[in-house]
């Protein structure tokens, strides 16, 4: 099983944050990729929402980029700048928040069923 | 693990743009992400070209610039809560301020062209903009954003009418007709015809199309109403045969009397002839209507005074020392018996507030009051001659 685009969207941009926080600098396939690997395959972060994301922090000053030459490939490295560290606390402790809230939410749900 | 080569590399940075995307920092990642997959997935002696178009159909739904899009719209839309914000303030802001100066206009208080230039500022430079930009997302084909522009445009040359208009400058009327061409020629037809081949907006289009041609009518008729060409130019005719006759009388000679009469019927006439020159120049941008005004398309219109007869302003002071200096010219003509007193015309102006009215019916009474001035002098020259 694979969670829904719908639930991943909103939690993106913290779960890229939280990897670049973790890792120095990453490249699109590999950020993919470690997803994917920490999750057992249950995050399967698509092209088509990872690089909207990626250019969204980078032109709000979160991530800053760096270009590799491999070749005639060109290689960019995204990591956190100084404002997107402390962003990055504050959007994870955020989505902590707010997994409390769904959990109490939802046995409240489910009890009351 | 397979190893691209720099034909296969030039070939998906070639495939990426030909599929249409455009950012170049987007094909750059697009890429590399596209060989990484190819060079961990692919066999060593596997089929580059098949396995190639088999990874890049995963990016996407329909094709690959959804993520171009995609991307813009994150990015443009990063602001979209302050966007939005600011334009409903920006829309409010420029009502408020235009309506307030509208009325401050109509009231004649001062401190309304300011309001009303600040209105229009803010209406056509940040209102409209963004406006502009949230309705060309909505809206889906090519012809709807076009009716739209249009729109926009044509708000934008009616606030450069209104703007015009309001301060009295050349060429109000030439984009007006302009403002009114686009709105009746070209943004009524183009919005009727792109609305009515959509069922579902079938019918809200005919009706709105309706009130537009209802709405573009009383334009016109406005424009029939405030551009009564022939009506202005008879009243400037008749205010320039006037003064000719003035010009004519005050040449005649007459004895020189050196009382107090002569001094303050002369500084009346100065201060009639510093406030026409005023007025004329508020109108028209000279001090004197030329003869040749017809054949050099000056209009002189018939409006209200211009902010310089404001209280407290230096027409306004002008006119209250005219109303004291007729009522001294008066009493002390009182002991003549056959002389004229005047009419107060301008105490009864101020009175009545027909100064706000119109600026012909202040030349017309000054023209008067420096007449009656004239007479009075011909009549002491005949007395003395008796």
């Amino acid at each position: 099983m694979f969670y829904s685009s719908e639930l991943i969207k909103g939690t993106l941009k913290t779960i890229v944050l939280k990897l670049l926080a973790n890792n120095k600098k990453m490249y699109g396939y590999e950020i993919t990729q470690k997803v994917k690997e920490l999750t057992s395959d249950k995050i399967q972060i698509t092209e088509g929402a990872l690089y909207p994301t990626l250019h969204a922090l980078e032109s709000e000053g979160l991530v800053t980029t760096e270009i590799e030459f491999i070749g005639k490939r060109v290689r960019k490295y995204y990591k956190l700048s100084t404002s997107g560290k402390s962003k990055t606390k504050e959007k994870v402790s955020e989505l902590a928040d707010f997994m409390e809230t769904m959990k109490f939410l939802l046995d409240i749900k489910t009890k009351s069923a | 693990m397979y190893q691209l080569n720099e034909q296969q590399i030039d070939f998906i940075i070639n495939d990426i743009s030909a599929r249409g995307v455009e950012m170049e920092t987007l094909q750059q990642d697009l890429a590399d992400h596209v060989c990484c997959i190819i060079e961990n997935n692919l066999e060593e002696n596997g089929d580059f070209e098949s396995f190639y178009q088999k990874t890049i159909k995963t990016f996407y739904k329909n094709d690959l610039t959804e993520i171009e899009e995609e991307t813009l719209l994150v990015l443009t839309y990063k602001n979209y809560y302050a966007m939005k914000k600011t334009m409903i303030n920006s829309g409010i802001a420029s009502a408020v301020l235009f309506t307030a100066g509208s009325f401050f206009k109509f009231m004649h208080w001062p401190g309304a062209s300011v309001l009303i230039l600040l209105g229009m500022f803010i209406g056509t430079l940040i209102f409209l903009p963004i406006f502009f930009m949230f309705k060309k997302n909505e809206t889906v084909n090519s012809k709807e954003k076009l009716v739209l522009g249009i729109g926009v445009i044509n708000g934008m040359f009616f606030s450069l009418y209104v703007l015009f208009k309001v301060f009295h400058w050349p060429g109000a009327n030439l984009l007006w007709f302009f403002t009114l061409g686009i709105f009746a020629l070209i943004f009524i037809p183009l919005y009727f015809f792109s609305g009515i081949k959509n069922p579902t907006t079938k019918l809200n289009t005919i009706t709105t199309t309706i009130i537009l041609i209802m709405l573009a009518g009383v334009f016109f008729l406005q424009t029939r109403l405030m551009s009564s060409k022939q009506f202005y130019l008879a009243k400037t005719y008749n205010y320039i045969q006037y003064e000719d006759l003035l010009l004519k009388l005050q040449a005649t000679k007459s004895a020189n009397q050196n009382n107090e009469i002569e001094k303050l019927a002369n500084e009346i006439n100065q201060n009639c002839n510093e406030i026409k020159t005023m007025i004329i120049s508020d109108a028209i941008g000279t001090t004197s209507i030329p003869k040749d005004f017809e054949e050099k398309q000056i209009t002189f219109e018939e409006v209200g005074l211009s902010s310089q007869f404001n209280i407290e302003e230096n027409g306004y002071s002008k006119i209250l020392k005219l109303k004291d200096q007729i009522n001294t010219y008066n009493s002390i003509i009182s002991s003549h018996k056959q002389a004229i007193q005047m009419q107060n015309e301008i105490a009864r102006m101020i009175d009545k507030k027909l100064l706000q009215q119109s600026n012909f019916n202040l030349l017309y009474a000054l023209n008067q009051i420096q007449l009656i001035t004239l007479q009075n002098k011909q009549l002491f020259t005949s007395e003395k001659e008796i």
